[in-house]
């Protein structure tokens, strides 16, 4: 009996201090795809700021992987019962969520797409109507990486260069693979890209994938992945391999795990994306759109190249935003 | 006209011949005991006899018909029943469903919705045969893997003799028994013999043996060693012939 | 014990034996999904509105459909690994007839659900014509499928451009009510007939709980075991219509570890991983007691690390509550 009140008392509690929750502020719901990798966890951190500064409540979720795509639907449905004023998403792909912002449409809640993770044309041929794109400019990031390994190796350097893309159909990975890829034939036509794989933002994948490459390559010049995670995948691999001095690896992001392997002279360079800066400024932006104002959509944030210089020079101004 | 003739049936299992070249007549209405070591080949030439065993080579002629195509389920519509050593039985599944297992009864909900088990038939068909043999069971409805051995074995039974068979084999019946429930087995094999049923015991129990069969087969390395009339042998005969001391 | 309470005992047991016996439901597994419910409704305001029960339907609606077909098969002491692989591959399949080949838009519940009954069928044949233990061969089917949806699919990204008729039946809502969750009943309906009812729902059970009774009894065990993987295929090829239908794409990396999910759905509701017990309705349960917890701890916004322990603790709950039950039972 005694455990049934206090059951009671608690759950009343509970449900008492949910309804409080729910109180004043404007709730903007945050969805993202799953909070494993640290570049999410330093956009989360943008976000709680640009909710500070801007005076709104939020509620953050993932899906327990960055492949989870029914269960990221299911989510983004749930998100909906609570009506939040904003439904900011990173899909895992441009289809998955679309039911799901449609009804968001339907219910007048606007919607960002974060991280340029859903394809605008997709988005207009379903008609959902997204706010605004917010994001680093993907194929921008991929010419940086390009424009960084020319400048490492001279634009008359030749030799083999394998791209290692992200996961198959996601837009992002696959800007940021063009975007090195053409950059690259423009400015060095020497380096040739012998192979451009899908390695599925997944460590061990890139690393198989690498290993595959350089037995058919063995002078290898260069390797580009379109995320941190893969090329520190492509890293690892290199080394093991003993070829860590003539390979150049270039990874996008720049998440502390990057950061670590640049300062210990294994990962050559990554591009990083400003991931808390976008987390911020999506807040910030679309706090204007519920007040009636209007974004131009794409929105981009700069991406910065680190390198060992950079990291240990220390002056470089937007390091303050490399979390 | 025999009821079953069993003709130079051998049996492979790979390398080992368990059966090699059995020849048995049966007659209806008589109670043939099958006596042998471990490893003679007793179960397995029943089951040969019941569809779940093929022959390799030689005929088994049931009520004058070749059923050496058959499976266990033509067998059993035939006649032959068969009460395992090990029971067989569904033990999650109740008394009534292990009775009627593979013939249960169908009907049509609203005469025309595909065809489903007629529970209620099964129950009512199940509870007269359970009583029939006289047996105490708590309820046809609860999982018979909570009977006690005795109990199961009366289902088992029950299940032979639902459908009306010409010919029952029961491969060591009394093993786990009790006294009084022994007693019980024996009196049911007779009853079966009056009523023109045929039988064949497989037993290690040669009192058993001894007390209610007509005739004794003794099976020895995959043969018939000896067909004794068994108010014409005494049990030492019987036993020099299952260690093939004769 | 005292009279008081053995007679509450016995009306419990009484009550389990009408709810097993006349709905063949575990009365434990609905009464764990009723706690939930109100639990969840007392934490959070949201839970208890139609749109969020509309929305736990729908998000139940594919890993139902696998749980189907993972009763029948653990039924009958079974195991299909195989059928998240499936899902995927029948996906593609559909996608691929009507949006590459561009055939009338019924072609993909066609293609889907023959790609998924193949499948199975294959399965099936393997199983019983060969030694290979089902969970071999099932594993091996897992690749094998995975591997062929992303061979159809263009590049191994996914097929776009499903015909409108298509889409409807995942994301359309006849009367109200999401189609996925439609499609998922009609499915349970059909499936708990066969299995709780018909002649052939019987002899899987038994020969889940003995194949030795099953072939003494002249049920032709074989002939048995290749339709249940054929079923098994086809609810997986169901459930791959579904979802393509759900994303308007054939995607090929669609279910992936889907198949140990369905798992789990059956055995919370009363299936026993071992064969010879098994119901539909008790799935269903299970399924749900699974889309309440992941719904509920979404609206409380808990992290979805935190789900994944809560489902595998429930997972191990009830074969633990199953196995007292047993036990008990015996020694009345």
């Amino acid at each position: 009996m005694k455990l049934m009140k206090s059951l009671l008392v608690a759950s009343s509690l509970l449900a008492l201090s949910a309804t409080a929750q729910a109180a004043d502020k404007p709730l903007y719901g945050v969805l993202m795809k799953t909070l494993a990798n640290p570049f999410w966890g330093a956009m989360e951190q943008g976000v709680k700021a640009g909710a500070d500064a801007a005076g709104v409540e939020y509620y953050l979720q993932a899906v327990e992987s960055d492949q989870a795509a029914e269960p990221q639907l299911n989510t983004c449905n749930t998100m909906l019962e609570r009506k939040p004023a904003v439904m900011i998403t990173a899909a895992i792909n441009s289809n998955i969520l679309l039911p799901c912002l449609k009804r968001a449409n339907e219910m007048n809640i606007p919607v960002v797409d974060l991280d340029n993770n859903l394809d605008p044309e997709v988005t207009k041929a379903a008609g959902v109507n997204i706010a605004f794109h917010i994001g680093s400019d993907n194929m921008a990031a991929g010419a940086q990486g390009a424009e960084f390994l020319v400048s490492k190796i001279g634009k008359d350097a030749k030799g083999p260069v394998l791209v290692i893309e992200g996961l198959s159909g996601n837009i992002t990975g696959k800007k940021r693979a063009d975007g090195f890829a053409n950059k690259l034939k423009e400015l060095a036509p020497g380096l040739e890209v012998v192979a451009s794989l899908p390695g599925d933002w997944d460590r061990g994948k890139a690393a198989n994938i690498t290993n595959d490459i350089l037995t058919k390559h063995p002078d290898l010049v260069a390797i580009f992945a379109a995320n941190d995670g893969m090329a520190l995948g492509a890293v690892e691999t290199v080394f093991a391999a003993d070829k860590g001095a003539q390979v150049t690896i270039i990874g996008v992001d720049g998440n502390s795990d990057a950061v670590k392997s640049i300062k210990e002279g294994r990962l050559t360079a990554s591009v990083a994306q400003l991931p808390y800066l976008v987390g911020k400024q999506a807040v910030e932006s679309v706090k204007k759109v519920v007040e009636g104002g209007k974004v131009d959509s794409p929105v981009f944030v700069p991406t910065l190249v680190l390198t060992k210089d950079v990291i240990e020079g220390g002056k470089e101004p937007m390091m303050e935003f490399v979390k | 006209m025999s009821l079953l003739v069993v003709k130079g049936v051998t049996k492979r299992f790979g390398a080992v011949q368990v059966l090699n070249g059995v020849d048995l007549t049966v007659e209806s209405g008589t109670v043939t005991g099958l006596v042998g070591d471990n490893g003679a080949g007793k179960s397995t030439l029943m089951k040969t006899i019941t569809g779940l065993y093929a022959v390799d080579e030689g005929r088994v002629i049931f009520a004058d018909r070749d059923v050496i195509g058959q499976g266990p389920g033509a067998r059993r519509s035939l006649g032959i029943e068969m009460i395992y050593q090990d029971l067989a039985l569904a033990k999650q599944q109740d008394v009534a469903a292990n009775i009627f297992l593979g013939r249960e009864p169908l009907r049509r909900p609203f005469g025309f919705f595909p065809p489903i088990v007629d529970t209620a038939k099964m129950d009512i068909e199940a509870q007269k045969m359970i009583d029939r043999l006289g047996a105490r069971i708590p309820s046809i409805n609860r999982p018979v893997g909570l009977f006690s051995g005795g109990q199961q074995q009366t289902v088992a039974i029950a299940r032979a003799l639902t459908f009306n068979p010409k010919l029952v084999i029961m491969d060591e019946p009394t093993a786990a028994l009790a006294v009084r429930e022994v007693e019980s087995v024996l009196k049911l094999i007779r009853q079966l013999k009056a009523e023109g049923i045929a039988v064949i015991l497989i037993s290690h129990r040669l009192n058993d043996v001894m007390e209610v069969t007509d005739r004794i087969v003794v099976l020895r390395q995959g043969r018939i060693e000896a067909d004794l009339v068994t108010r014409k042998t005494q049990m030492k005969e019987v036993v020099e012939y299952i260690v093939g001391a004769h | 014990m005292t009279s008081h309470a053995a007679s509450i005992a016995e009306r419990w047991r009484t009550l389990q034996f009408h709810f097993d016996t006349r709905l063949h439901l575990r009365l434990e597994s609905l009464i764990v999904l009723f706690i939930l419910v109100i639990a969840m409704s007392v934490l959070s305001p949201y839970f208890l509105s139609v749109s969020n029960i509309l929305n736990i339907l729908l998000a139940t609606s594919t890993i139902g459909i696998l749980a189907i077909g993972a009763t029948l098969i653990l039924s009958s002491n079974g195991l299909d690994l195989s059928v998240g692989s499936v899902l995927g591959f029948s996906g593609v399949a559909g996608a691929y007839l009507v949006a590459i080949v561009e055939l009338p838009w019924p072609f993909a519940i066609f293609g889907a659900l023959a790609a998924g009954a193949f499948a199975g069928s294959i399965n099936g044949f393997l199983i019983t014509r060969t030694r290979i233990p089902a969970f071999i061969v099932t594993l091996g089917m897992l690749g094998i499928a995975r591997g062929f949806g992303l061979i159809l699919a263009p590049n191994g990204g996914a097929i776009y451009g499903l015909p409108p008729e298509i889409v409807f039946l995942g994301q359309g809502r006849p009367l109200g009510i999401p189609a996925p969750v439609i499609i998922l009943a009609l499915a349970a309906v059909c499936a708990h007939y066969l299995l709780a009812y018909s002649r052939f729902g019987r002899h899987t059970l038994a020969m889940g709980d003995s194949e030795a009774a099953a072939r003494a009894t002249g049920i032709n065990v074989e002939r048995q075991r290749w339709i249940l993987y054929t079923l098994s295929g086809l609810t997986a090829g169901l459930a791959g219509l579904v979802f393509m239908a759900r994303v308007n794409a054939g995607d090929p990396t669609a279910g992936l570890n889907y198949e140990l999910t369905a798992i789990t759905a059956a055995i919370i509701g009363g299936t026993s991983l071992f064969g010879g017990k098994g119901s539909i309705l008790g799935t269903m349960v299970g399924a749900l007691i699974m889309g309440v917890l992941q719904n509920g701890l979404n609206l409380l916004a808990v992290p979805s690390f935190w789900q994944q322990v809560a489902i595998g603790m429930v997972l191990i709950l009830a074969v633990y509550i199953d196995q007292l039950q047993t036990s008990k039972e015996k020694k009345a």
